[in-house]
């Protein structure tokens, strides 16, 4: 191979600026697209992100308000809990004191004819044949045969209070 | 107390204790036991359905109703089953009439069990008035037709299944979708317009963590007090959940007539109950029907699902959302078959749609409210409610059709408009039927998320609304996604 003649680099300038503009042109045309995808892609990064975020950051709030919800609902009922708890308490003392307080009404002097009345209403329901007995608490105990009726004071006084008409308005109150 | 008080003295008024003191009669000829039953002898002058306490010896108590008489002999359910009981030392008290009731509002905030005892630690629930728990039969001239609906909040259903005041509206589903999410979340979100809302939960066979679920998502409406329930757990007695629906029903009817409010009752899981009817027909050795049930399952189930509905010059109303169970998914098993009969429509619960992560998974092309003419449209949602359901189910069969084609022969050889039924699809179940466990929509929300579907779609394809609701209705192009 030779060597170009020396008036032939002369020559040849224009066509090697062109070529060099042309690579460059290219180069900055590639460049740019280059530049341009990634700034698509930052961009769709960044806009996954901030979804990403804001769904975490709403699942994140809606569990915590459904965790406080939750936690208010037990501390709600935890206090309810407590009220009805108190009218239990309430209820089981006044039904005691009732049938303490019956058991002392055999000193009445209208206890005689109440026994009377009990026994006739045990031979009522059990029959003639029923064995009334007196019971230690007050009132009677009738059996006849595999039938048995406990009319004992504190079992009336218990009846008697689940009957009335106002029973358990005051546990509502 | 006086004991003046007591019968027959002359200033005591005979009062309602008269009969309590011939049901202290206790009779301790147990002849034999049996599963759930209890055969008592020389039991005279008791009657079928009555209800009884059974003492034992420790001092424990338990519950039965009196199934058959013989003469003397009596063959008593024992709710608590017999389990651990012997022959001696049985006293039975039997209390001269089925079973009654104390119901008033002090049921409203209160937790009790299947029987109606309290498990909220308080005291036992006192009421105005003794009901029968067996309902008293209600003369049908009287009955006046379901109508108003009563907005649940979940989309799928105002939208197509609208439920309405005074109708029976069961969930089918199977084992292992969130039917009972579905059942709590209505228990929760419910209302009707203008009216006072309360709601009765019975639950029947839940685990306990299914309970503390419910007790936990519905503690905003009982501390409200809107809600009573009653929890019957997997592990309580099997028979008592006979008592649990009838109990829910009969304080139901007396919120809804006495008081005026409209009041919803759910109950969940009736597969469940209809599973105890099954037990106590087996030990009486009755003969069986289909898959064990007895034969009265039907009239069973319809002494239940026909308590609700409204009646005339009364405010209130009974709406019945029973929730069952298909075993493997068996629509023609016999709690849903019987089911189907009585009640007035469904919502149908699919695993599929579950499946693709869609809540509640409601098959909304197998799921009807009967009534739904009653409870929407002009003057009760809004007018174009009853339109935009027929067309959104609609387009939702061509949907599966245009699904099924695209099976066959793939997406890209399908039409324009399959192609766009396809996206419409898509577009409903996640914009309209796909909703959060808690999720609270309105009516105006749900429709509007169904008319966004819909302009999915081409116009013409939307054969069954007028001109005149496309053009009120309908986004423009611009606001189309």
């Amino acid at each position: 191979m030779t060597a170009l003649a020396p008036e032939a680099n002369a020559a040849l300038e224009p066509v090697r600026k062109a070529l060099r503009a042309a690579a460059e042109e290219e180069a900055a045309g590639i460049r740019s697209a280059a530049r341009r995808v990634a700034d698509k892609e930052l961009e769709a990064a960044r806009t996954e992100a901030a979804r990403i975020l804001a769904t975490a950051a709403a699942e994140g709030e809606a569990a915590a308000a459904a965790e406080a919800a939750a936690r208010s609902a037990r501390a709600r009922r935890q206090a309810h809990e407590l009220v009805l708890g108190a009218r239990t308490a309430v209820r089981v003392e006044l039904r005691r004191r009732v049938r303490e307080a019956a058991a002392g009404l055999a000193e009445d002097p209208r206890y005689p004819e109440l026994m009377t009345r009990l026994r006739e209403k045990c031979h009522e329901l059990l029959g003639p044949d029923a064995v009334v007995s007196e019971s230690p608490e007050g009132g009677v105990v009738a059996v006849a045969g595999a039938r048995r009726l406990d009319l004992t004071l504190p079992v009336l006084a218990e009846l008697r209070l689940d009957s009335l008409p106002e029973a358990g308005a005051q546990w509502s109150a | 107390m006086s004991p003046a008080a007591v019968p027959g003295s002359p200033d005591g008024a005979p009062g309602p204790w008269l009969r309590d003191i011939a049901a202290q009669v206790s009779h301790g000829d147990v002849r034999e036991l049996r599963g759930p039953l209890l055969i008592a002898g020389s039991a005279e002058g008791v009657g079928w359905d009555e209800f009884a306490t059974v003492d034992l010896d420790g001092g424990e108590q338990r519950h039965g109703l009196v199934l058959e008489v013989d003469r003397d002999l009596v063959t008593l359910q024992v709710l608590e089953s017999t389990d651990g009981m012997s022959l001696g030392g049985i006293g039975i008290r039997f209390q001269g009439r089925p079973l009654h009731l104390q119901v008033g509002t002090g049921w409203l905030g209160r937790v009790c069990n299947g029987r109606g005892e309290p498990l909220d630690g308080g005291p036992p629930v006192a009421g105005t008035d003794l009901r029968p728990v067996s309902g008293w039969p209600l003369n049908p001239v009287r009955r006046e037709p379901p109508q108003e609906p009563v907005l649940t909040g979940i989309s799928v259903i105002d939208a197509l299944t609208t439920l309405v005041r005074g109708q029976k509206l069961p969930i089918f589903s199977v084992p292992g979708l969130p039917h009972l999410t579905v059942a709590t979340q209505i228990a929760a979100q419910a209302t009707s317009s203008g009216q006072s809302f309360r709601v009765v939960f019975a639950a029947m066979g839940l685990t306990h963590a299914d309970i503390a679920y419910v007790r936990d998502r519905l503690e905003e409406r009982s501390a409200a007090e809107e809600l009573v329930l009653l929890l019957n757990a997997a592990d309580d007695p099997v028979i008592e959940r006979i008592l649990t629906p009838r109990i829910a029903l009969t304080v139901a009817e007396y919120l809804a007539y006495t008081e005026g409010h409209d009041v919803l009752v759910i109950m969940s899981d009736m597969t469940s109950y209809a599973e105890a009817v099954r037990e106590v027909s087996a030990a009486r050795r009755e003969i069986p029907a289909r898959r064990g049930y007895p034969g009265y399952l039907y009239s069973d189930l319809a002494t239940l699902y026909e308590r609700c509905g409204r009646i005339k010059d009364h405010d209130g109303s009974v709406t019945i959302v029973p929730v069952l169970t298909m075993p493997a998914g068996d629509i023609t098993h016999p709690v849903p078959d019987l089911t189907g009969y009585i009640t007035e429509g469904q919502i149908v619960l699919a695993p599929e749609i579950d499946a693709r992560g869609v809540y509640p998974p409601v098959d909304v092309l197998s799921s009807l409210s009967r009534l739904m003419r009653s409870g929407a449209g002009t003057g009760r949602t809004r007018e174009d409610h009853l339109d935009v359901a027929a067309q959104v189910l609609a387009a939702l069969a061509r949907a599966r059709q245009a699904a099924e084609l695209a099976e066959l022969v793939g997406a890209a050889a399908l039409s324009e408009t399959d192609r766009s039924y396809i996206a419409y699809q898509d577009m409903v179940e996640k914009e309209l039927f796909n909703q959060g466990q808690a999720e609270l929509r309105s009516l105006e929300d749900t429709l509007g998320r169904a008319w966004a579907a819909l302009a999915a779609l081409p116009e013409q394809e939307l054969t069954m609304l007028s001109t005149a609701l496309l053009a009120r209705y309908l986004p423009r192009q611009a606001d189309r996604p």
